[in-house]
């Protein structure tokens, strides 16, 4: 108990609004292994896999965080498997030292993100947004420093994210709209691309983010709208869904604070089948949705 | 194709006269211009005194920014990332015993093995010139036998009896064609004659040369010729790096209606036609270049020159879903799948390379 409560204590240090659950998930685990006591591999190796259950079921468990740990659990093995003959505690200090460089590789790809996206920003285009998403914020705060643009941003019901967003844009002195979630299909004529986060990307190159996503991808498609997503790599994730039935429920129905919405019959994700996707913006470079199937399979 | 060039090195005189024919913006043909581009670069490696590949990255910068000035070809541009490429690569494979090549390109596995990738190029190597220079030959023998090797590939293109529409004049659709007929494959052919240039006439005249039955059609005709075609057969001036094509105007809508009838749109394209930009339709002003309207409206239609505004633009942007297969040198590749190709002849950080010689 007293693991978990560390663990716990950790996660909540490392986490914070401006963190990515997956990038919070991985400090934890390079902070455990860095506090730890573990003597052998084995036993770091099932103390890591227990955190991450106990990181699972103490949050509204994100794919963020899946697959960044998942790809935390893989760059560990990787590790072990290079340093058989040296002992453990080489090991150790090794994992630490490359354990920070991709820690801090994975901090930087927000910007890289940025700077990659925002060449596809025109002036005087207007951008149709979905939701609150940092890496979005990111790129169109990159675009705005060279560019004049216009931003139309969702409320997203039910939590109201893309208000925030939309502030938070304002801040930024970048001209900004915020409407209906309705009004999707009355906006579309006048955008030029949509610009989505995700919270997952998954194996058949499609995405799973915030609800209302897929009809935004529908309707854009409808009226031959390039969509583009800005996601990090580790989100990836090796789902492969046929249909919205298919996401884990775990996945789609986190904590409402919305009395009035019934929660276990709303979901709060949605995923949007590749097809309706143009591009990707990724921290490992602009891809076609058919790449990310590619990325994953190098990896296995 | 005719090699208007041989391999040998450019003496000072025609390096001179390449490098102001780029500055005039004078128009080569694509491979001409990829050609000579890989000559020139080849020559100026040899000739100067270098010993990190960093010196000779920043020799190929210098170079190319006069390479680029007046140029509406991009496989000029494509070639200078390919020589840049080559320089990288061979700094990590020569010198060192270690034969694996190091992967150049951004990856989850890379992210996964923290790595760093922040490589100055300035450690010297033994053997560096050498091995760049060999690979330039091997280049430059590349680009030699693209078209060759594209063409022979015809037969499985084009079937018996088969009628074939193609657009405007592009040398590699000739060749492709006449292949197909020396080995002995009857088909038709029908030509959007491409107005204004009408460069269709050119190809049309080519191949009633060669005995293939031809057809000329107005661009307006491309509709309604569609539905009796069986496939479309085209050249492209530049494939997109998302998979969509930079190709002469009228080619959307070629691409259209072949789509409308659900013909299967072929498009040949060598390597060095592949260029890591992303440029959008929307985008008009950066991705098309417009010509004199001359042809369109003649400056002595009197006084309604002074009423209208006239654009005479080169190139159409063709979505990537529109096209059914890239005929390369090196395959057939389906549009989604160009992004792999580009890993494999581009370094990233060389794709943006306007950006690259201001920095």
């Amino acid at each position: 108990m007293l693991f978990e409560e560390n663990v716990r204590r950790v996660l909540n240090e490392k986490s914070g609004p401006e963190i990515s659950e997956g990038i919070a998930a991985v400090r934890t685990l390079l902070e455990l292994i860095n506090s730890g006591d573990a003597t052998t591999f084995s036993e770091l190796v099932t103390k890591l896999r227990t955190a991450v259950k106990i990181m699972r079921e103490c949050t509204n468990e994100s794919i963020s965080m899946t697959s960044g740990c998942e790809l935390f659990m893989r760059f560990i093995s990787n590790i072990r498997d290079e340093g058989r003959d040296e002992s453990f505690e080489q090991c150790k200090t090794l994992m630490l030292e490359r354990g920070n460089k991709f820690v801090k590789k994975v901090d930087s790809s927000r910007l890289r993100i940025a700077k990659l996206g925002s060449q596809h920003i025109k002036e005087n285009s207007k951008i149709l947004v979905h939701s609150r998403s940092r890496v979005v914020l990111e790129l169109l705060k990159e675009a705005s420093k060279d560019k004049q643009f216009k931003v139309f941003v969702t409320e997203s019901r039910p939590d109201g994210s893309g208000r925030d967003m939309a502030q938070e844009l304002k801040k930024h002195k970048i001209e900004v709209e915020c409407i209906l979630d309705a009004a999707i299909g009355y906006v579309m004529e006048t955008i030029d691309l949509v610009l989505v986060g995700a919270e997952g990307v998954l194996a058949s190159g499609g995405i799973v983010n915030k609800i209302g996503t897929f009809s935004i991808a529908m309707a854009a498609k409808a009226f031959n709208r390039p969509v583009y997503v800005a996601a990090e790599s580790f989100k990836f994730s090796n789902l492969y869904p046929l249909n919205q039935k298919d996401l884990p429920n775990k996945h789609k129905y986190e904590s409402l604070t919305e009395e009035t919405i019934d929660r276990k019959k709303h979901p709060l994700i949605d995923y949007t089948p590749p097809e309706y996707l143009t591009l990707l913006f990724t921290d490992i470079g602009i891809l076609t949705p058919t790449a990310v199937s590619d990325e994953l399979i190098k990896l296995a | 194709m005719e090699l208007l060039a041989s391999q040998e090195d450019m003496s000072q005189d025609e390096a001179l006269r390449f490098l102001r024919k780029m500055e005039q913006s004078d128009q080569l043909g694509s491979f001409e211009a990829a050609y000579q581009t890989v000559k020139y670069l080849r020559q100026k490696i040899s000739d100067s005194q270098w010993g990190k590949a960093r010196e000779a990255l920043d020799l190929v910068k210098e170079q190319s920014a006069r390479l680029l000035k007046g140029q509406r070809e991009s496989s000029v541009g494509n070639m200078i990332r390919r020589v840049m490429k080559i320089i990288k690569d061979e700094h990590f494979s020569s010198g060192k015993e270690k034969t694996d090549e190091r992967d150049t390109q951004e990856s989850l596995q890379k992210l996964l093995l923290a790595d760093d990738d922040e490589e100055e190029y300035n450690q010297p190597k033994e053997n560096l010139k050498e091995s760049v220079i060999d690979s330039m030959c091997e280049l430059l023998s590349e680009l030699e036998t693209s078209a060759e090797i594209v063409c022979a590939n015809s037969l499985e293109h084009i079937q018996n009896n088969e009628v074939i529409m193609t657009l405007g004049n592009s040398r590699l659709v000739e060749q492709f064609f006449k292949t197909a007929v020396n080995k002995k494959r009857k088909f038709q052919v029908i030509i959007v004659e491409s107005f204004p240039n009408y460069r269709g006439h050119e190809l049309a005249k080519a191949l009633t040369e060669a005995d293939i039955k031809t057809t000329v059609v107005s661009d307006a005709a491309v509709f309604a010729m569609m539905s009796r075609c069986n496939k479309v057969i085209i050249g492209t001036n530049s494939v997109m790096a998302d998979g969509g094509l930079k190709a002469s105007s009228g080619t959307h809508t070629l691409a259209l209606a072949a789509k409308h009838y659900s013909v299967p749109l072929i498009v040949l394209a060598p390597m060095y036609k592949l260029t890591p930009q992303y440029l959008s339709s929307y985008d008009q002003d950066k991705f098309n270049q417009t010509i004199s309207p001359h042809h369109v409206l003649p400056y002595n239609s009197g006084e309604i020159i002074n009423r209208v505004s006239v654009s005479c633009p080169l190139y159409d942007y063709v979505p990537p879903d529109l096209v059914s297969t890239y005929a390369t040198n090196i395959g057939g590749y389906a549009p989604p799948y160009i992004y792999r190709l580009l890993a494999d002849l581009y370094h990233p950080d060389d794709y943006n390379l306007k950006q690259e010689l201001n920095s």
